[in-house]
């Protein structure tokens, strides 16, 4: 019935220009801590990641370390929309995978701490997406690589729009299986191709 | 919650000094030799950084050997003339490396003032071994621990399996025994001990205690409870400590409850300290068997009960005093002060102290104040309450706590022979030492 193999042939897109967005070219900086080899072990250096925030540009903001930028939910978007779905040639954004309203940006839960968190909801588009796991972790991994390190990136499946959801956000949430699936050639291979388009 | 969390905390975690040169990429776990200063960090370089406790140091790098992140690493107990490491990698396989404990080498690291650039010229000294290679788990193999008599070598993975190893002679390894008993992800292994008890931690929110019973290692306990991955697990020291302070039955005053506490204890052994992603530390005791070998009050043995019964019963004790609000990816009993130490995704790093509980005051059972319901099978479950001594934020800047643990301090600046502090390994790729200041 699916002659392309795609679990889901039809989905809903949506018109580019309908998506919210607020685009700038630098709009989220690194924190500049030196560390430079810190994402290493996050996520593998590879360059074809296409990280718009290149070395140069963490370097060159070393004097701003003292100020912590305010990153909003809009600015989360705008990183994340425009991962490629890894079966259609379309956006996270066009397919309504990720929308405005599921994002969330929950401040420090101490003043003494500057550790803020953001939780992104995914919708996947159809309830029994086994894709599902890989589209939450090329959103945590484009997130992990863009914002600065104070953030904690959670990504779930929005509640109710999955079968196995609850398992889907567990793996997703477990750090020890996303840093061991960033060593996987295959994997990283899918997220490189995924996140090629994030501008 | 207990009342004494409010205000002012009666001790402080000071940093003492980071391990140096840090690595660049981020670390996982460090584990402090038994008997000699070195401490061992796993990275996801994949290698092991040997660092020097008294001078905290680099001392020698054990590298080559690993295709992915070295996740995991513990030293070997009971080693003499060489010291012995075993580490666990995400390439699925563990690895056992020796190096030579020569004279000099073993003078050189006791003495505050190492000069490691001068160390670079002699080979033979920073050379580690790669001994032998132990394949077997089809995925990534997440900790490692030897158990106390050091010829039995546990190792678990994602592959929801638990291998326990014995050493037959030197770099000769069985395996005499495949738990598949987790549903998920094993975590982390720890031994009892005195016992040759294993302990494993999982993603399917147990933990399961196993022994060998005639030539086959069975599941002994099951401990549930936790509502998420169990993170990590460590056992208590041989001797039980209150406020610090040592607690033997035959010191405590007759029908005292610190004295039938301690008897108590005695019939159970060391407890077991649990930490996880439902923000929970948790404190787990065994059920003392009224049918075992031990019955110093002469109560009664039902003989239904069966000799040969090597089941175990283990109960939930107490829930430490939550304070993290994210993973705790690590807790630590100490030894030689009975304190718990825990850290994970939040940054923070909390220590906690078991006191004798004052009339009235809330427990920290599992259930509030329903404990004595509870756990009326354990009636001094709630003799003693938690209560949280001391708490960093941000101990690694922004980034997270993978790992802590306790070690003896030995640089030269210690306070006493037996001074403590607490090491943390972190996302930074840096490890920690911390000293405790102030008194309790």
């Amino acid at each position: 019935m699916e002659p392309d193999n795609k679990q889901n042939a039809n989905p809903t897109i949506i018109n580019p220009s309908d998506l919210p967005s607020r685009r700038r070219a630098s709009a989220v900086k690194r924190h500049g801590d030196g560390a430079a080899g810190l994402f290493d072990g996050l996520v593998p250096p590879y360059a074809y990641f296409n990280d718009p925030f290149d070395r140069s540009s963490r370097e060159s903001s070393l004097d701003e370390d003292d100020v912590v930028e305010e990153i909003d939910e809009q600015e989360i978007y705008d990183l994340i929309s425009t991962i490629s779905d890894p079966e259609h040639p379309l956006s996270l954004g066009s397919l309504a995978v990720v929308n405005l309203p599921d994002i969330h940006i929950k401040p420090p839960a101490s003043p003494r701490s500057s550790i803020s968190t953001v939780v992104v909801e995914i919708t996947p588009t159809i309830t029994h997406c086994s894709l599902a796991t890989v589209i939450g972790l090329g959103v945590r991994v484009r997130l992990e690589q863009a914002l600065p390190p104070r953030f904690r990136v959670d990504v779930r499946i929005k509640e109710g729009t999955h079968s196995t959801g609850d398992a889907v956000n567990k793996q997703l949430g477990d750090k020890e299986r996303v840093a061991a699936a960033l060593e996987n050639g295959t994997l990283v291979g899918v997220l490189r191709k995924m996140l090629s388009t994030c501008g | 919650m207990p009342s004494t969390t409010e205000g002012p905390l009666p001790l402080t975690l000071r940093p003492l000094a980071t391990f140096a040169p840090p690595s660049s990429t981020r670390t996982w776990f460090s584990a402090p030799h038994p008997s000699v200063p070195l401490l061992a960090t796993a990275s996801s370089d994949k290698t092991v950084r040997v660092y020097s406790l008294a001078t905290f140091a680099l001392h020698s790098t054990v590298s080559g050997g690993h295709k992915r992140s070295v996740r995991a690493c513990a030293w070997k107990p009971a080693s003499s003339g060489e010291t012995v490491i075993a580490t666990g990698s995400f390439d699925a396989s563990a690895g056992v490396w020796r190096r030579w404990e020569d004279g000099a080498a073993a003078r050189k690291v006791r003495e505050a003032e190492v000069d490691l650039t001068a160390s670079g010229g002699d080979e033979d000294e920073d050379d580690w071994r790669f001994a032998v290679l132990l394949d077997g788990h089809e995925s990534e193999i997440k900790s490692v621990a030897w158990s106390a008599s050091g010829n039995l070598l546990a190792t678990c993975s994602r592959d929801k399996t638990v291998w326990v190893w014995e050493e037959l002679e030197d770099d000769n390894f069985e395996t005499v025994a495949v738990l598949q008993d987790h549903d998920a992800d094993v975590k982390c292994v720890a031994w009892h001990p005195q016992e040759d008890l294993l302990a494993s931690a999982s993603y399917d929110e147990t933990i399961r205690l196993y022994r060998e019973e005639i030539d086959d290692w069975t599941c002994v306990a099951v401990l549930a409870g936790h509502a998420a991955t169990v993170w990590s697990i460590d056992f208590e020291g041989v001797e039980p400590r209150v406020h610090g302070k040592v607690v033997k039955a035959e010191n405590e005053a007759e029908g005292s409850r610190e004295k039938t506490w301690a008897e108590e204890w005695e019939r159970a052994g060391p407890r077991l300290v649990s930490s996880s992603d439902d923000l929970t530390v948790r404190v787990w005791k065994r059920r003392p068997k009224e049918g075992g070998s031990v019955q110093p009050r002469g109560a009664s043995v039902p003989s239904i009960i069966k000799s040969t019964n090597i089941e175990e019963e283990w109960m939930e004790e107490a829930q430490l005093p939550q304070r993290h609000d994210r993973a705790i990816y690590a807790a630590a009993w100490s030894e030689s002060t009975g304190r718990v130490v825990s850290a994970g995704s939040d940054g923070k790093i909390v220590v906690y102290e078991e006191r004798w509980r004052a009339t009235g005051e809330p427990t920290n059972g599992p259930n509030g104040d329903k404990v004595e319901d509870a756990f009326s099978r354990c009636s001094q479950a709630s003799a003693t309450v938690w209560v949280v001594v001391a708490e960093v934020e941000c101990a690694h800047d922004v980034y997270e706590i993978n790992h802590v643990c306790w070690s003896r301090r030995w640089d030269k600046k210690r306070r006493r022979e037996d001074e403590e502090m607490v090491i943390s390994t972190g996302d930074d790729g840096e490890v920690k030492a911390w000293v405790l200041d102030g008194s309790t």
